[in-house]
């Protein structure tokens, strides 16, 4: 389900082979902007954790002095988890599963977010 | 843009020909704008061919970069206009220790010691000689546990796993304290425990986003910034494994070598070989 302008970027990487769920997401307070749920998702949840995490990787890389970080990945037992942020405080993340195409799925989170740029 | 940037570009651009641009490179280097703190220095070498300070930002800035053959050679210029520049002798030694011409890593700290380089060049050459220790040493007898598990050994608990300089790694406890590992910034300084302590906190965010997502345990997370990949991987007793290298890395490589480097972990943790 979507909401707005973001529906074509989203759905577009829903189409992913493996992916549960893609969200857009304010860093800030972790609130969805626009999401694409699987039916029976908590959508609210995964956005606030999703981005607590993508926020925290941020911080601590630049405390370490890694500048910042434009994707991230968390594999986990059962899902995966992979985010991209540019400048300004929207991410795009996704959820899948751990066997998909986490390359690809790279590869149209970074364009999706030059779409939203 | 801070005040300080704000200011020193203001004042680069009143009299262009000024030396403000070491200033304001400086600045851009800590703020981390690296491509325009290179464009301000080149520009600045323009106007200013001889001038050292402007020949060791550059090669600051590119050490930042991860161009160590850039850095080198600024440095290199360093040295021909200042033979005795404590800047450069250190930059050289941090570039030859990290590709491994621990010889001439020595030569050039002890010169730069001898220049009134400080603690910083003595730590630096203590690392470098124990390194010389360790890889001599590793060449003639195995390990024992016992000799494994000695603070230098620590240091080079990942050495022959990592493939370039640009690769290092490190070994955290449940607390963000180093337990093994290296991790040295441009000017040969181990940051070790300040990375570790950064980083660590990320294992709890990540053991909280999973619980609560019900996706299993998290076994590893790797994001790319704009300087580096970095990868990180729980431990056995609940520490954490961070592996970095350059962003020119491919992250599939990143993530072999982090397998290998927890392999070593556990190896190392549960009975003290390097194997």
């Amino acid at each position: 389900m979507t909401t707005n302008a973001f529906g074509s970027v989203l759905e577009t990487l829903t189409r992913q082979r493996g992916v549960r769920a893609s969200l857009i997401v304010s860093e800030t307070d972790g609130l969805i902007v626009d999401a694409t749920l699987r039916v029976g998702q908590d959508g609210d949840r995964v956005a606030a954790l999703a981005a607590s995490l993508f926020r925290k990787a941020r911080l601590s890389a630049a405390a370490a002095r890694l500048g910042d970080v434009a994707f991230m990945q968390m594999d986990a037992e059962q899902g995966r988890i992979c985010a991209v942020g540019g400048k300004s405080d929207l991410v795009l993340m996704v959820v899948a599963e751990p066997t998909a195409n986490v390359g690809l799925i790279r590869v149209e989170l970074l364009k999706a977010l030059e779409t939203l740029a | 843009m801070s005040s300080d940037i704000q200011r020193w570009s203001d004042e680069l651009a009143r009299d262009p020909s000024s030396l403000a641009f070491l200033d304001l490179g400086e600045a851009l280097r800590r703020d981390g704008q690296l491509d325009v703190a290179l464009t301000i220095v080149r520009r600045g070498l323009d106007r200013h061919p001889e001038n050292v300070d402007a020949h060791n930002l550059m090669a600051r800035v590119a050490i930042d970069r991860r161009d160590f053959v850039r850095a080198a050679e600024e440095w290199q210029t360093v040295l021909r206009l200042a033979p005795d520049h404590v800047g450069a002798l250190k930059g050289l030694g941090y570039i030859c220790y990290q590709e491994g011409r621990l010889e001439d890593a020595e030569r050039y700290l002890n010169h730069a010691a001898t220049r009134g380089g400080g603690e910083s060049v003595a730590a630096a050459l203590d690392s470098v000689r124990r390194s010389s220790g360790e890889l001599a040493t590793a060449t003639v007898d195995a390990l024992t546990p016992s000799d494994a598990l000695t603070p230098s050994h620590a240091q080079s608990l990942f050495a022959d796993v990592l493939t370039d300089a640009e690769q290092t790694a490190l070994l955290l406890d449940e607390s963000g304290y180093v337990l093994g590992g290296v991790y040295l910034d441009g000017e040969g300084n181990d940051l070790a425990h300040e990375i570790g302590a950064q980083l660590s906190g990320i294992s709890d965010e990540a053991v909280r986003a999973t619980r609560h997502l019900g996706i299993g345990d998290w076994k590893s997370i790797v994001f790319e910034t704009d300087v580096a990949s970095v990868a990180l991987a729980p431990t056995s007793n609940k520490g954490l494994l961070v592996v970095a290298a350059s962003r020119a890395t491919p992250l599939g490589l990143l993530r072999r070598l982090l397998d290998q480097c927890a392999m070593r972990s556990i190896h190392w943790l549960t009975d003290g070989t390097t194997r």
